[in-house]
């Protein structure tokens, strides 16, 4: 075998491993990064509104136990939010703080059954690195609303999705 | 034309799936991935009453009063009474610590924003009714206090601590 020959296997090699690695990566990464592409961390928090002033209502109460975790591409993304919670009597609303990558829309009010409103904004695109922000909740209800013991508790199951902007 | 070679068509075929795997990640990428969590709002049962200022003095001095009419009064409607109450069916009722009072003091609700206000009460040791069907609201009213005397009763004062209570109905 020549020289030539040597050669020519040598490239077909070289070209079926990149190849193999390209598909392995194609695969591989795309499923993985999906499967990661935005988490909510902390749990699943309760808020617990218990004083209120005389002559006025309730005393809304926050939590910034959660956070969101997502991850940047090659594209500008943004996040989304929606709720779904049947019998809803108190008010909810939602704004992300400390983000990290991307703009925070204002805070959104959360209602059973609504279309998907923006939380963040123009996520610039990145090497799949991951970016963080607070999740900030307030809930809050007037006396007219009623109470838990009556109506029973508000459980919002709360999506959040990132989507290419 | 010259023959494709093996390899160039595998090269050709695998850069294709390349391809076809990037745009189809591309085409559903609309949506790169969803989360969800549960969040839970609770409510808890609250009643709350408040007056307005801390103490009320009504001094009885018969200024105006005819010669040979018994009965003196004095009246104060300076403090207001604010509550907030998320349950239905409540009512806010009066009643003093005072139990044996030299003097007659009836206390009565004007202009309540929600419910109805009750007759005026004279005020005693057992709880009265003062103000009715308040439901779940957040509200106010002004508390018109009466001081009566009658000139047989001689001189004297009377310290009330009053207490206003959210009642269920």
């Amino acid at each position: 075998m020549g020289n030539g020959d040597d050669r020519y296997y040598s490239l077909r090699l070289e070209v079926r491993a990149f190849i193999g690695v390209c598909i392995l990566l194609a695969t591989g990464l795309t499923t993985d990064l999906r499967a990661q592409a935005i988490a909510v961390q902390g749990g699943n928090p309760t808020l617990s509104i218990t004083t209120a002033v005389a002559g006025g209502e309730p005393i809304p109460v926050v939590n910034v136990a959660t956070s969101l975790r997502y991850q940047r591409r090659f594209v500008t993304q943004k996040i989304t939010v929606a709720t779904v919670c049947p019998s809803q009597s108190f008010i909810l609303k939602v704004v992300a703080t400390n983000v990290t990558s991307g703009v925070a829309q204002p805070e959104v009010t959360l209602t059973n059954g609504m279309l998907a409103v923006d939380l963040v904004r123009s996520i610039p695109w990145g090497f799949f690195n991951f970016a963080t922000c607070i999740l900030q909740y307030t809930a809050s209800a007037t006396f007219a609303q009623g109470n838990s013991a009556d109506l029973g508790n508000d459980g919002h199951t709360v999506t959040y999705t990132i989507v290419r902007q | 034309m010259r023959p494709v070679s093996p390899t160039k068509r595998r090269i050709a075929l695998s850069s294709l799936v390349i391809l076809l795997f990037g745009f189809s990640a591309q085409m559903e990428a609309q949506v790169y991935g969803t989360s969800s969590h549960t969040v839970t709002v609770t409510v808890a049962t609250i009643n709350v009453v408040q007056v307005s200022s801390g103490s009320v003095s009504l001094s009885i001095i018969g200024a105006g009063v005819p010669a040979g009419q018994d009965q003196m009064t004095a009246v104060d409607q300076t403090t207001n009474l604010l509550w907030g109450v998320n349950s239905s069916t409540k009512k806010i009722t009066v009643s003093t610590n005072l139990a044996a009072p030299t003097f007659t003091l009836n206390v009565l609700a004007l202009n309540p924003t929600q419910g109805t206000a009750a007759p005026e009460v004279t005020l005693s040791t057992v709880a009265t009714d003062f103000l009715l069907n308040i439901g779940r609201s957040s509200g106010t009213c002004t508390l018109r206090y009466t001081g009566i005397a009658l000139a047989s009763q001689g001189m004297g004062t009377d310290t009330h601590t009053i207490t206003f209570t959210v009642a269920t109905q």
